[in-house]
């Protein structure tokens, strides 16, 4: 089979009942800085226009499709849809055997209600789709970006700080940057501006005379919010060490996909925590039937708490599948959820559920050519 | 054989100190067509080929693998390097051109004197003004990477190509990384250094490119020069 035949087959199993869409290749390079920040950029393939405008070949499917249906419910439309496409994405390589330029057939569904089964219907499409591309998992790793913030919140944290940690959880350097980073207690200057009866005025008398009156585009305003923010921690006394034992043992699960939801559940009940277990029951759930619609994926299915938390727009359920002849870092097939994302680009007028599911027609020719 | 080629500054302080580094060490550098030439030889070496580049053509020469050695800046060597170990060796540290990497905001900021308190603002200035925080730099790289591994998210760069130290005032970003050796240049434009945004403590070094092609005739030219650093 050449690539062309692999993506129709690929194709019959993720297109049907979905609007087929080819949307821009080219973004403005602010929709996915703007978005994910700066570390993405590494795998962004950008140009700078005549004028400075700095623009990116679409790195994927899922943020153009997601930026057309924000455009559609931002103008009124409520109902459920689903797109597919087999397109062209960009991507700077992170290993040299991989191309620049490739297909990825997938599918991408909105909807206005949480339908729990949608992710495992999705999930089975896409397994199903590289099977019939000829290609079994070597292994399939899943993760649920819902578990850690689930944990987080259950800490008995500030708000602050727990807010600090899932955004760091995200980030390259993960909760162990922030846990490690030092802590400078608040200058007597920064304490009197904050008990002063007109905070305000006080900072900006203090600004003026150090004559620093220069603060860029932060207002005072913001200034006096950080210095709230860290005076809360402060009190707060900080980040309790049995909060470093928990997360520790979160960044460090990697286990049988079936075991996972024991092994957290052990977790809280050590740590006498009741929060998380929504969480967990929903992911367990969700991998029971995961294990009905494709025993055998369900067999070579690895877990890791911390597995996708550098994929910046999923935010639930996902997965990566791996064949023969391809690192872990060249996954066949993916897929997950990624609720907040309509959200985020919308700046929270409209949301929608989400999900995506694609596979790799290059890969998977090469996972055959492999086994 | 094809000489091997020694990438020395071309101008400035760099320049003087590098050619006094060699001079101590029995390398005396002879120029053609005056102290504005730009090509030279070392006296007594005709073995190797001696070019004088800008310090960043040099770090990108020994990168790319087009310059078998030469003197140049850490600060640059690692922020343009995709792969710093794989791309270039250090021999010497020169002791000579020293300057710190580091991270400023306005001295303003009261509230922010960490990285951790850099995240925390830039947070709370995307929520309220749907975009991040800017950060004003020509070390493009370095900033990433220093950042990542904080686990600082909410910013973006913007590419600087001089005069750094005053994006703040102009209003084009919020934040710079920039190099600085006593930091008052920073000072005297209302900058204060983060407690711990020191990315690099940079010196200048005598690198060999780990990218050129190296026969064994061009590694002999310059083994006497890499004995002695």
């Amino acid at each position: 089979m050449k690539e062309a035949a692999l993506m129709k087959a690929a194709r019959a199993i993720l297109a049907p009942d979905a609007e087929e869409i080819d949307p821009p290749y080219i973004l403005p390079a602010d929709l996915p800085l703007e978005l994910s920040g700066e570390s993405i950029r590494a795998r962004l393939c950008t140009f700078t226009d005549a004028r400075g405008a700095e623009w990116a070949m679409r790195p994927d499917l899922t943020l153009p499709v997601a930026e057309i249906e924000t455009q559609r419910r931002l103008s009124g439309a409520q109902d459920d849809r689903a797109y597919s496409y087999a397109a062209r994405a960009f991507r700077l390589p992170a290993s040299s055997s991989d191309p620049m330029e490739f297909t990825q057939v997938g599918r991408e569904h909105f909807s206005s209600a949480d339908g729990e089964d949608d992710d495992m219907i999705l999930f089975g499409r896409v397994i199903e789709a590289a099977r019939m591309c000829g290609v079994a998992p070597r292994s399939v790793m899943i993760g649920d970006l819902a578990i850690v913030p689930a944990f987080i919140d259950a800490l008995d944290l500030p708000e602050l700080t727990a807010a600090r940690l899932k955004r760091a959880f995200r980030q390259e350097g993960g909760v162990r940057a922030l846990l490690e980073a030092p802590v400078r207690a608040l200058t007597p200057q920064a304490r009197a501006i904050l008990d002063a009866d007109d905070p305000l005025a006080k900072l900006s008398a203090a600004l003026e005379q150090q004559s620093t009156a220069r603060i860029g585009s932060r207002s005072p305003d913001e200034i006096l919010e950080g210095l709230a923010a860290r005076r809360a921690e402060d009190e707060a006394g900080g980040i309790p060490q049995s909060v470093h034992g928990v997360l520790k043992a979160l960044g460090e699960l990697d286990c049988d996909a079936r075991a996972a939801a024991d092994l957290l559940d052990d977790l809280c009940q050590q740590h006498r925590l009741e929060g998380p277990r929504r969480a967990i029951g929903a992911f367990a759930e969700r991998f029971e039937s995961l294990e009905n619609i494709e025993p055998e994926a369900g067999d070579v299915s690895r877990f890791r708490a911390d597995f996708g938390r550098r994929f910046t727009y999923y935010d639930g359920f996902l997965f990566e599948v791996l064949a023969q002849g391809l690192t872990d870092r060249q996954p066949v097939a993916a897929g997950g959820r990624y609720d907040g994302l309509i959200a985020a680009l919308s700046n929270g007028k409209v949301s929608a559920y989400a999900l995506g599911g694609v596979v790799r027609p290059d890969r998977l020719l090469r996972a055959k050519a492999a086994s | 054989m094809t000489k091997p080629v020694l990438a020395l500054p071309s101008k400035g302080r760099l320049k003087e100190q590098a050619e006094a580094w060699l001079g101590a060490r029995g390398f005396h550098l002879e120029q053609s067509g005056g102290a504005r030439g730009y090509s030279a030889a070392l006296k007594g070496h005709p073995e190797i080929d001696v070019k004088l580049l800008s310090a960043r053509e040099i770090a990108e020469g020994l990168i790319s693998g087009a310059l078998h050695a030469g003197i140049t800046g850490e600060d640059l060597l690692y922020d343009l390097a995709p792969d710093a170990a794989g791309d270039f060796e250090t021999l010497a540290r020169l002791g000579f051109g020293g300057a710190d990497v580091v991270v400023a905001v306005p001295a303003a900021w009261i509230d922010v004197d960490t990285m951790a308190d850099l995240e925390r603002a830039g947070a709370t200035f995307r929520k309220r003004h749907h975009r991040r925080l800017r950060v004003a730099t020509k070390y493009l790289h370095l900033t990433r990477q220093f950042f990542g591994a904080k686990s600082v998210g909410e910013y973006r760069l913007v590419e600087s190509a001089g005069a750094t130290e005053a994006a703040p005032a102009t209003g084009s970003a919020d934040v710079i990384v920039d190099i600085t050796s006593t930091g008052a240049t920073l000072v005297a434009n209302g900058l204060k250094v983060l407690s711990d945004g020191v990315i690099l403590k940079s010196e200048a070094v005598l690198a060999r490119s780990r990218r050129a092609l190296w026969t064994p005739e061009q590694t002999g030219a310059l083994g006497t020069l890499f004995q002695s650093a």
